[in-house]
Formats: structure tokens, sequence, C-alpha cells
């Protein structure tokens, strides 16, 4: 009894103080964006009650791969090199499809070099959480425009960016995707229930989350600065996000519209319509509303489109049940009489 | 006439596509089955139909398996290399060739001429397939002229059809048209033909990729990612064609991931991710996937994952002769990625040693938690070579350091990722999902907890420790095959394929006199037996199928001073494989150089 603490500690359904779930000290510019994303990566494995050594994390290179080492601090994790985090997240996953698989990207990774392995880790309906610490610029190399810098934006120094950009919510959805989001850093709460929901997500969930850079394009002239992004934001729905084992929880039932997605574990989220209903089984919706958005030079942010039916790349694999890596090395190894056979077979 | 029995060298000329092969290989497969020492060389063009294609068929009672110094038996079907195939031919050799192709003729006086209708006859069985059965029919010519057993024949052909009734039946009726020609209408005017052999010890043909593929399967490979490239593909279609029968459970599902990637960049990240999960991954790839892999080969490296490259290695630089061998990887295997690197490189030379490595890979990389490479090449892999059977893996797997149960964990008095605890170099590792000691991988310098570091010490000692683990690997790795000479006045060192030759180029060596100790090395790094080699001979060659010497490059950057004289190199590559007089002349060149 004498252990007891002497506060009050909040615990999650595996009565785990959210300290279980936080990191090393941050060593990006203050202000930044990726911070908040971290916080609520926190926020969102603790809420929803995931074991942290059940998660890896996954990243590339760039500032927003270096923030694994920022929060899960119990969770293995890997940051591999740039633009490669898909491909090493797929074959970890081959081997261990009990984890949830946690990357962390930025639009340098995501967008230029790595944008191959982006394109098909979604092609095959992979099972992980793809988030895009996405600021329009290269920080660590100390501000270069990256591949998804507005048309018209300037960052701190140098000229207005006057190349399209790649947006890669139109890029995923286009590649059937099957769980896609926009969000902001600064949207906390959005983000968090989006976030709860893509780990709920059984295939590749991609969220596309704008994250400014304080240091080289937070400027007023930037559309991808905290005031921009809050003055354009245009939000399609306010996101609850509900959790399987806690049906209960309290949710502001709205007065207008609402639309309640299951996601695959058996949790929901719940999109509380704002103005014209946004249908997120609509492929075609969400191209426009991204297409629209762009025209007018704002942000769309919300659950974008969703998909439960397509098979995810285990299904695909036919692997057993079990976990290859929990498969015994007497089970991995074909037995004696097996080469025996073949031996036989070929000098026949 | 004395005859020439089971010792000459048939050339087929045809093109791509048409079937030849299957022609080829149930000529090869006949001879084969009556005891001939017997080996084919297909040179075929990086192309899918059209391009001229070579079938080299040795016979040799001695056993030599390189393609020899010439043709004496030349079939020719395609006109497209007609003339320049005809003009090669030394006085007395034999052609056999389709009298019905336009505009083409056997002018030469000064050998033996053998015409064949071969596409009139083809045309008699069916019209429509006249071009496929053309090559069955010079097969029935050979078997005439050559005495080929008709049984050996049959059997061949229904192996090379198995189960496909109506194609050997087919195949049997063409090669029958192809003999009784030969009977009716050609008198027999040359002095060679084939005698049956007793054999000792039974044999069966396989490819290098085939068993290798086998092997890794006997590894328990669990996830082969690939991208299919030339000559390595056939290794991973070997991989997966055996997954229904040695991996498969009653309900059909599989303890192997196959992934097809997007590119040799992804298909390496994915054997990474595999190692880091703590299973047994591997991809199959050549030389210009190796190039786009480096980068993936030095995180491997740096941040101790196991996992396992096969190579099978082509014509380079760039795109090179795809389809053509030669033994230049070695330097970008070994020291693979920028940085100071150092990797363990298999290199089997018989398909028997294709399999062995194909599990003991595995249990290298995952012994010293770094990547392994399989090297074979083009010659070795996808040439059929005699095989008396694959043995049976004789440890059980070996999973390396790997901390599995928490009070083995807690047992530890200070653990750290990469902390050298016994040391050998080697650290400690838990794996993902285990929850013990859970870090970062990084490909950033790091400290023993894996923890990013950028202190003067925490890099220098990583890397040192780092050389200590693979510099400690060496003599646990397959020590060379050594075939010494009491003399021991000249040793040739060599590697991979180089085995199917170096008999008949050490006999070419001793008919002038010199008698040579053979080396044959069989991993990176060097084993210590290999200097030992270097220290008893008055002189060692260093005998590869490439321009530069790379493994003699090697083996002088590594070996003492006191013997770096005593070394000297032999190299050369034309794409071929290796014809032994052209090594033995320059390994005398050589030698005479020295001397003056």
């Amino acid at each position: 009894m004498s252990d007891r603490p002497a506060r009050a500690v909040k615990l999650n359904v595996l009565n785990e103080p959210k300290e279980s779930y936080t990191g090393g000290p941050s060593s990006l510019c203050p202000g930044c964006g990726h911070d908040q994303i971290s916080n609520v990566i926190i926020t969102a494995a603790w809420e929803n009650g995931i074991e942290p050594h059940r998660i890896a994390k996954m990243s590339g290179i760039g500032c927003s791969s270096k923030t694994p080492a920022y929060y899960l601090g119990q969770s293995h994790g890997f940051n591999t090199v740039h633009g490669r985090m898909p491909s090493v997240t797929t074959g970890a996953y081959a081997i261990n499809k009990e984890l949830l698989y946690l990357g962390v990207s930025g639009d340098g990774d995501s967008a230029s070099i790595g944008i191959g392995q982006l394109i098909h880790a979604i092609r095959r309906n992979m099972d992980m959480v793809y988030i895009v610490e996405n600021n329009g610029v290269y920080g660590l190399t100390k501000g270069q425009y990256s591949a998804t810098a507005d048309v018209g934006s300037k960052k701190k120094k140098g000229p207005a960016n006057e190349t399209q950009p790649i947006d890669l919510c139109a890029l995923a959805i286009n590649l059937g995707c099957t769980f896609v989001a926009r969000s902001f850093s600064g949207s906390k709460k959005q983000l968090t229930s989006i976030l709860k929901a893509a780990m709920s997500h059984k295939g590749f969930a991609l969220i596309d989350v704008i994250s400014p850079c304080v240091t080289f394009n937070n400027n007023d002239e930037s559309m991808r600065s905290y005031g921009y992004v809050k003055e354009n934001e245009i939000t399609l729905h306010m996101a609850d996000y509900i959790p399987h084992f806690n049906p209960m929880v309290e949710i502001e039932v709205p007065e207008g519209h609402y639309r309640d997605i299951t996601l695959h574990d058996g949790s929901t989220i719940r999109l509380e319509t704002i103005s014209d209903e946004h249908d997120p089984s609509n492929a075609v919706a969400a191209l426009t509303a991204l297409h629209e958005a762009e025209a007018g030079k704002k942000h769309v942010t919300g659950l974008l489109y969703f998909d439960a039916t397509k098979p995810s790349l285990a299904e695909d694999l036919g692997l057993v049940d079990q976990a290859l890596v929990d498969v015994s090395d007497e089970a991995l190894r074909p037995d004696r009489a097996s080469l025996d056979a073949l031996n036989a077979e070929f000098l026949a | 006439m004395d005859s020439i029995i089971n010792d000459f060298t048939i050339n087929i000329a045809t093109a791509n596509g048409t079937g030849s092969q299957s022609a080829n290989l149930i000529l090869l497969q006949s001879l084969f089955d009556m005891g001939v020492p017997v080996s084919g060389k297909n040179l075929f063009p990086s192309n899918i139909s059209g391009l001229p294609t070579w079938y080299i068929v040795r016979l040799s009672d001695k056993g030599y398996q390189a393609p020899g110094d010439r043709t004496h038996i030349q079939v020719l079907v395609n006109p497209a290399t007609w003339e320049d195939d005809l003009a090669a031919l030394e006085p007395g050799s034999v052609v056999i060739w389709n009298s019905d192709t336009k505009k083409k003729t056997v002018d030469r006086e000064d050998i033996v001429s053998y015409p064949v209708p071969m596409s009139s006859l083809a045309r008699k069985i069916n019209p429509k397939i006249a071009k496929l059965v053309t090559n069955i029919i010079y097969v029935g010519v050979l078997a005439e002229l050559l005495g080929i057993d008709q049984a050996c024949l049959e059997s061949a052909v229904a192996k090379q059809f198995k189960g496909k009734a109506t194609a050997v039946e087919l195949n049997i009726t063409a090669l029958g048209l192809g003999r009784d020609y030969c009977k009716e209408h050609l008198t027999k005017s040359d002095p060679y033909a084939v005698e049956p052999r007793e054999v000792t010890t039974p044999q069966f043909f396989i490819e290098g990729n085939e068993a290798a593929a086998l092997g890794s399967h006997y590894g328990g490979v669990q996830l082969l990612a690939w991208y299919p490239i030339t000559p390595s593909s056939s290794l991973a279609e070997g991989i997966i064609s055996y997954i229904p029968r040695l991996r498969t459970d009653d309900e059909g599902n599989a303890n192997v991931a196959v992934i097809q990637a997007e590119d040799e960049l992804a298909a390496a990240g994915m054997v990474l991710g595999a190692g880091w999960a703590g299973g047994r991954g591997m991809t199959a790839t050549s030389g210009p996937g190796i190039s786009l892999m480096q980068e993936f080969i030095g995180l491997a490296y740096f941040a101790e994952i196991p996992s396992v490259f096969w190579d099978v290695v082509r014509v380079g630089p760039s795109t090179g002769l795809p389809t053509r061998t030669q033994q230049s990887d070695i330097s970008m295997l070994y020291e693979g990625s920028h940085g100071d690197t150092q990797h363990i490189v298999l290199i089997p030379g018989t398909v028997e040693e294709c399999f062995e490595y194909g599990w003991r890979a595995f249990d290298y990389a995952e012994q010293f938690q770094t990547p392994v490479f399989g090297m074979s090449d083009l010659d070795l892999g996808m040439n059929r070579w005699a095989c008396s059977g694959f043995t049976y893996p004789d440890q059980p797997m070996d999973r390396g350091k790997v901390v599995r149960e928490q009070e083995v964990f807690d047992a530890f008095e200070n653990f750290g990722r990469y902390l050298d605890v016994d040391g050998d170099g080697i650290p400690y590792r838990t794996l993902p999902g285990s929850g013990m000691d859970p870090i970062l991988y990084r490909g950033t310098g790091h400290n023993p907890q894996g923890v990013y570091s950028e202190k003067p010490e925490d890099y220098y000692n990583l890397m040192q420790r780092l050389r200590t683990k693979i510099d400690n690997a060496r003599d646990q790795l397959p020590a060379p095959v050594l075939r010494e000479e009491e003399e021991c006045e000249v040793g040739i060192i060599f590697l991979g394929s180089m085995e199917n030759s170096i008999q008949e180029i050490d006999d070419l060596l001793e008919e002038t006199g010199l008698k040579v100790s053979q080396c044959r090395v069989r991993a990176l790094p060097f084993h210590s037996e290999v200097e030992d080699f270097i220290r008893r001979h008055e002189v060692s060659i260093v005998l590869e199928i490439n321009r530069d010497g790379q493994l003699y490059g090697i083996l002088r950057r590594e070996l003492p001073n006191d013997l770096v004289t005593k070394v000297h190199s032999v190299a050369y590559s034309d794409g071929m494989p290796p014809r032994a007089r052209i090594y033995a002349e320059r390994i005398q060149a050589t030698l005479k150089e020295m001397s003056q």
C-alpha cells in the first residue's frame, strides 16, 4: 500500500499511466509542429490502450523521422534510410504481423525520394499507420522547398515556389488507399480522433498532417504557416473516436447529421457534419474536395476517404495464422525425409 | 579412321524463342543418362525471341566441363549467324545443317557436311509447329550419327515434357524422323561417337540457382523479397516453386512470405525489416541490383541486422552483358556501401555448395548479425551441373545471440544492444514485440545502448568492434578447398565457378611440365588457410573471371608484407564461361614474365 503514488494518476484500460507512452526529450526547434504530433501519438496510443511493446515505430530520414525517439520509449523502432521506411516496415510486417506499425515520415521522404515506396505500400494495402509530417520544406538541410510546397507559397528565404505540388492525399485516393485523412498539427482533437481511428484500421492508413516548420516556413507568405493554415482550413467534419472496449464513452451527439464508421477492431469514428455532408466512401467527392481547396488556396482536413472492404497485405501473403517470428525452427526447416525424397526423385 | 569417343564439343546455333532449349536439354540429358561425362552451356541473348543462341555440349571422359577450345560438330539452324559459325570451324569439323534454309548452303570442302531438310521433315508432323519441331529433328540426326541410345533419348524426352503426353509423343516421332533420314540419306564420314560409361555414383543434373533455392528452404527462409533480374530470377522462382511442397501446411498456409518488390532498393529494405523483426529474410539479385542496394547494405552492417543477399553475377559494368558470366562483383560485395565496411561473402563453386550455402547463409547472418552474401554467377546458376545429391544440414539452426526470455534478460548485469559482453564483437539483441530493451535502431552513430552519439570514443569503439566481429568470422567460414602438389612451386588461388575449368587448366599446365597446387577460396574474409597456402608455395597466382583481379586486390591488401610479392594476378574475361586454354596460357605467360 505504501507503494501507491501520493497523487492520483490517470490510467488507461491497461492500467498504464501516460508516462508509459512518452519518449525522450525532443531536439527539434521549439514550437515545431512535429512535437505536437508526437504528443498526439502518445495520447492516442495511451487512450487506445495499446501495449507499448506491441507498437513498432518506423521512420525514414529528416526532422520528422527523428521524432520516434521522442515518443513511445517502450516500443522498438527503426529509423531507417531516406524514403525507404515503407519497405523496411513491409519486411518486418511479413515476419511479425502482430505488431502495430506506426510510420512517421516527412514530405521529403514521402513525396520525393521515397514516393515509389509509399505508392507500393499503398498498393499492397500494407497494414500500417503512415503519418506524413508535412511542412513543405526540407528542415535538416536548412529550408529547401519540398515537392509538397504549394504554388505561390513563399518560405522565409528565397523566391516563391512555382512548381506544382504533389498532393499525397489525392495520390493515395487514386491508388485505392483504404484510409486517407488530412489534418493539421494545430488541430489536436481532430488529429487525435483520426489517428486513433487509423490505429483501428486494418490496411494502409495515410494521415497527411500539415505541420508548420517554425524555422524556415512559418512566415506570413507561406501557405503552410500556423497563421495561414488556421485561417484557411476547411474542416470536413468534426471527428470523435469511440473505442471498441468502452462504447459508453461520452460523446456529444451533434444536432445535425453525423455518420458513424465502424473500424476493423469494432471501434467507431463518428464524423459530425459541419456543412455539406462529406461521404468518405466516395472517392470522387474526396478528390473534388481536395481540388476545390487547392484552387481556393485552402487546406481541407478530415477523413477524406475510407474503404473497409479491401484485403490487407496479410491476407494476400497466404501465411500461417501464427506470426512467422513465433514459428519454431523445427517447423521452419523441412525435415530430413523431405530432402531424401527430393534426392530420390532427382536421381530417378 | 580412328574413332573419337566421348571427347568432343557440339555447338548448336539456333535463334532463341524457337524451342531449341528443350531440344538441347534432351540431348544433354540423354548423354548424361548414358553415363557420358557431359556439360552444357547455354549462350543466350538478352531477348525473348529471334536473336542468336548457341548451346555448347562438351563430352569429356576426363570430366572437363569448360566449353573447350574448339567446335567439333556444328549444328547450323540459324541463318543469322550461318556464315560466321561456318567460317569459325577448323578443317575436319562436322556440320549438320538445315538444307531448307533459304539462300544458305555449306560450301566448304575441308569439312564433313550433313545436309538435312529439317523444316520439311518437321512440316510432315505438324506444319503449324514446324519451327519448334525443327530443333528436335537435329537431335534425332545427332543421335543416329553418334550412337545415342534410344531408350535414354526417350526417357530424356519424358523428363523434359513431364506429364504432357502429346508433347512426348510428338517429340519422339520427330526424333525418329531425324534418325530415319540419317539412315536413309547420309553416310557417316566423321570419327565422332558416343559410348556408354558405367556410372559408379548415380548423379542428376541441376542448376545452381535451383540448388541455392532448395538450400534456402532448408535454412528456413521466412521472407523472400525480390525484383526480377537475369540471371537470378530462377533462384527466386525456385524458392517459390518449392513452397507448396516444403513450406505449406494442410490448410494451404505457408510459413514463408514472398513479396515481389517494386525495385531492388525495396527488396533490400524488406530483407532488413525481416531481420530486424527477428526473421530470416533474403533476396536474390545480380550486380545491378546489388548496386541499388548499397545504402541498405551499409545500414545492415552498421545497425547489425541479419540479412542474406544472393548475387548471381553477370557481366558488368552497367547493364553489361546481361546473359553472360563473370566474377566481377567481388569487391562490391566485400566492401559494399559507403564508409568503412566489410562483409561476409560465401562463394559456392558447385551445386552442392549452392545448396549448402543456401542454408548456412542464414546461420552466419544471425550468428554475426550482419549482411551475408552468396556469390554465384550465371554459369553456375543457370547451367545444369551433375550432382550426386544434397546433404541435410548437419547442425540445428544457429539463431545467434537473441535474448527471448525475460529471466535471461534480467540476468544481464548490464545490457546494451551494442555492448560487447563476450569480447567477440557480437552483441546481444532483443526482438520488437518482446518488450525487452526497446530501442530505436538507427543508421546514425550510436553508443553501446543504441542511443545517438557523436562522441569520438563511441564512434571509434563501435567501428573497431565491427571490424573485430567480422575478422573473427574468417576461420568459422568455409575453409578453402586445397589440392596440393608435393613440390609446392606454383599455387593457383581461384574461386566459384572456375572450379569447373580448373582441372583442365591444371592438366594443360602439367602437359608443359608445370605442376600446380590448387586453392579454391570459398568465403570472404579470407580463411587463414589461404595465407598458409601462399606461405607454403614459392609463387601463387590468383585466377579470376574479371578484368581487374578483384580477389587479388583484396588479398594483396590483407596479406602481410613479406607475402605480397609472392602473389600475382591472372584475370581475364570476355563474357564466355572460362575456356581452360586461355587461362593456362596466361598463367604460363605470367610465370615467364616473372622469371625474366
